[in-house]
């Protein structure tokens, strides 16, 4: 048998495949509900290594081609950056 | 390991510098990244995982994923796989999430 | 707030390519790359690139990369921002926001170009978090960007072009690959590239995947299954394969995060390797000034995106100048990227394309089937059928010195018909056909073997001496064997067949690092020689 608590499915917030079979079998089956309990896609890499598969499971227990799923959204910025690059202490308009 | 010789490539290296990771002395070239040097020096395994403690490493090397994050003279959260090694550097495995106590 | 009239993002291929298009034709151009450096992947292809003369085929995706970096530097007409993270656009008000050394730079451009292209797929198996577990561009990066060993001994997952290449290049930095593994019943790739593993001994197990990592702090093992037709796990068939690394080629996903965020209608097909933007054959999305290029449009490889950077960068900037030169010339990309599209290999980036726009087709022909290379497909070897197609008649392979072109699948490549002196190699109007060589022209001068990107051709004297023939073929590896020094000599499996001696080694500029070296064999051996070990 799979160990699915021993696979990664989101490096940044440890999140395993247990975790989001669980969920989607729960009902979670939209990614943007998923992201907000478990944080996947909100860390560092922004879901560029758990969006795909996320999707994929989530497709793979609905049925419901990929296609068809509703998306991951993105907001800037696109990775993390500093608080005063935010508030612009180095920027023309201050 | 680095590459001596290549038989398409020739790399050019920097000079000689060196910097601190964890307390031990580092041997890099000028214009090589501290992911790249700590792998020459056989140094993989860079810090476990925020909730799990598994052990994590270098993955993407192009600042996408969240497995180098170090602490950089005094900087959290830095990614070392795109950021070059300085003669001096003080370089720290981090804490899971870092913390800005330096 | 900084005025321009194009902003392009990304500086790999596309991107460059847009800038140059935009450039040369005194458009005042903004090029911005997160990296202190420029040309994404290009910097990091050591190998000869597929595709036809006007896309520089034959010539390694290094040197190509050179050039165009050394073209933006001289280009008065672009400013170049390097370091410099894009943050996000706003399209009410037309700014795009950008982070550079701390700095928060505004910019406001006319048109904006994205040319992101693209990160690595993650694949879920056990311990798939395990230090020694890297993506294919990160073992590039280490290897042929820093000069450092990865690892010693690789498990390649994936057998797409990426893959086959990245386990060459491996081979190349000196280190081991300890096979190469693809769940599909078939190589991804191009099957020349296969080739060339498979003469270094590298196995390929295909119909196979990686059930888990096995290591407590890093790498030092990996099990794999095999899967039957419908993919399901084959209970019993594991094999547990020792290394210190798994490289992870499993494909790529387009970096959309700008567009989508921007607001440009996205849709996702899956041959075009995810959520793509919806764009027209001129590259321009659903939001009028916002153009794309490259793998984030769909993922291909670095000729196409190359031309669509430059398709892009001239549409946007035809908006503005309208010049009848420039439509010839757009046209004729428009046709370029067709053909490149059109052969077998190019079904699946075909049938995403005509997905992308309800209504609009983009491809009415391209061919879906090839010749009959199933055996080769699945291993990288070709079969005795395969073979015996090429071979001349029993008289001409006993006259002179022949060419063999070991070629069987249908993909868009030129440059053998391009570098043969006598006019010997024809394909016919479409580069996706197999090379033909008409054996009264072929003089056996040999100099097509550093030319093919596959390293796929051999030159044959069957009757050398007496009792011995040679064998030309093309090395890429080090150290460069003595004229003179004897040898092992393997066959297309890399499987040693016999001891041979080198009778000549050809190295010259113009073969850029691709050396022909001929090797004395018996006779019975010479449609079986087909790659050298040195004997240590």
């Amino acid at each position: 048998m799979m160990k699915e608590d021993n696979i990664i499915v989101c490096r940044c917030e440890d999140v395993t495949l247990k975790d989001i079979r669980e969920l989607i079998k729960r009902g979670y089956t939209n990614i943007e509900e998923i992201k907000r309990i478990t944080r996947c896609g909100m860390g560092p890499c922004q879901g560029k290594n758990c969006g795909q598969i996320i999707l994929r499971e989530i497709s793979m227990i609905t049925g419901i081609p990929v296609e068809k799923l509703t998306l991951q959204r993105y907001r800037p910025p696109f990775g993390g950056i500093k608080f005063s690059e935010v508030l612009g202490e180095n920027n023309d308009e201050k | 390991m680095r590459i001596e010789k290549h038989p398409i490539l020739t790399f050019e290296r920097g000079k000689e510098i060196y910097f601190i990771f964890d307390g031990k002395r580092i041997k890099a070239f000028e214009g090589e990244t501290i992911a790249a040097a700590l792998h020459a020096d056989g140094i993989i395994k860079y810090n476990t995982s925020p909730k799990l403690h598994r052990p994590r490493g270098l993955f993407c090397a192009v600042g996408h994923c969240s497995s180098c994050l170090m602490t950089v003279n005094g900087v959290p959260n830095t990614r070392i796989c795109v950021t070059r090694a300085k003669e001096g550097m003080i370089v720290h495995s981090q804490n899971p999430r870092g913390d800005l106590n330096d | 707030m900084i005025e321009t009239d194009i902003l392009v993002v990304g500086g790999g291929p596309a991107g460059i390519s847009a800038a140059l298009a935009c450039g040369r034709n005194n458009i005042k151009t903004v090029l911005i790359e997160e990296r202190d450096f420029l040309g994404g992947q290009l910097i990091k292809q050591t190998h000869r690139f597929f595709g036809s003369k006007e896309e520089r085929a034959g010539s390694r995706g290094i040197r190509i990369a050179e050039d165009l970096m050394n073209e933006i530097k001289k280009n008065k007409n672009i400013d170049l921002y390097l370091d410099a993270r894009a943050l996000g656009y706003y399209e009410e008000e037309k700014i795009f926001t950008v982070l550079q050394n701390g700095r928060m730079l505004k910019f406001s451009p006319r048109k904006l170009i994205i040319a992101t292209g693209a990160f690595e797929k993650s694949l879920s198996f056990e311990n798939n978090d395990l230090p020694g577990i890297y993506g294919a561009g990160a073992v590039q990066t280490l290897m042929n960007i820093y000069g450092v060993k990865p690892a010693e001994r690789v498990l390649m997952i994936g057998s797409g072009n990426i893959g086959l290449i990245v386990s060459y290049q491996l081979i190349q930095a000196g280190v081991q690959v300890v096979g190469v593994i693809e769940a599909a019943p078939e190589i991804g790739g191009y099957a020349v590239h296969a080739s060339k593993i498979r003469r270094l001994g590298v196995p390929l197990y295909t119909s196979h995947t990686i059930k888990k990592a096995i290591g407590n702090e890093f790498v030092t093992g990996a099990e794999i299954i095999e899967l039957d037709r419908n993919w399901n796990e084959i209970k019993g068939t594991e094999k547990k394969i020792d290394c210190d690394c798994i490289c992870l080629s499993v494909g790529l996903s387009p970096l959309v995060d700008i567009l989508s965020q921007s607001g440009c209608e996205m849709v996702y097909i899956p041959e075009l390797g995810g959520e793509v933007p919806v764009r027209n054959e001129n590259m321009q999305t659903s939001i009028d000034n916002i153009y794309v290029a490259g793998d984030l449009a769909g993922i291909e490889e670095a000729t196409a995106a190359m031309l669509e950077g430059e398709l892009a960068g001239l549409c946007a900037a035809n908006t503005f100048i309208n010049d009848v030169k420039q439509d010839e010339r757009i046209e004729k990309i428009k046709n370029n990227l067709e053909v490149l599209r059109s052969g077998p290999k190019g079904s699946k980036i075909r049938s995403g394309l005509n997905k992308l726009i309800k209504g609009e087709t983009f491809f009415q022909g391209g061919r879906n089937t090839g010749s009959e290379i199933e055996a080769f497909k699945k291993t990288g070897i070709p079969s005795g059928e395969n073979l015996r197609s090429i071979l001349p008649d029993e008289k001409r392979i006993n006259e002179t010195p022949f060419a063999l072109i070991e070629c069987f699948q249908e993909i868009p490549c030129d440059p053998c018909v391009n570098n043969c002196p006598f006019g010997a190699i024809t394909e016919g109007t479409d580069i996706n056909n197999l090379p033909k060589i008409d054996y009264s022209k072929c003089t056996g001068c040999g100099s097509c073997i550093s030319r093919c990107p596959g390293l796929a051709i051999f030159l044959i004297n069957k009757n050398y001496s007496e009792n011995t023939s040679t064998v030309s073929m093309p090395y890429e590896m080090l150290p460069v064997p003595q004229k003179g020094e004897i040898v092992d000599v393997l066959d297309r499996e890399g499987k040693k067949i016999v001891s041979g001696k080198v009778v000549k080694v050809l190295k010259n500029e113009k073969m850029d690092k691709t050396n022909v070296i001929s090797v004395e064999i018996p006779k019975e051996f010479f449609n079986v020689a087909r790659n050298i070990r040195l004997v240590k």
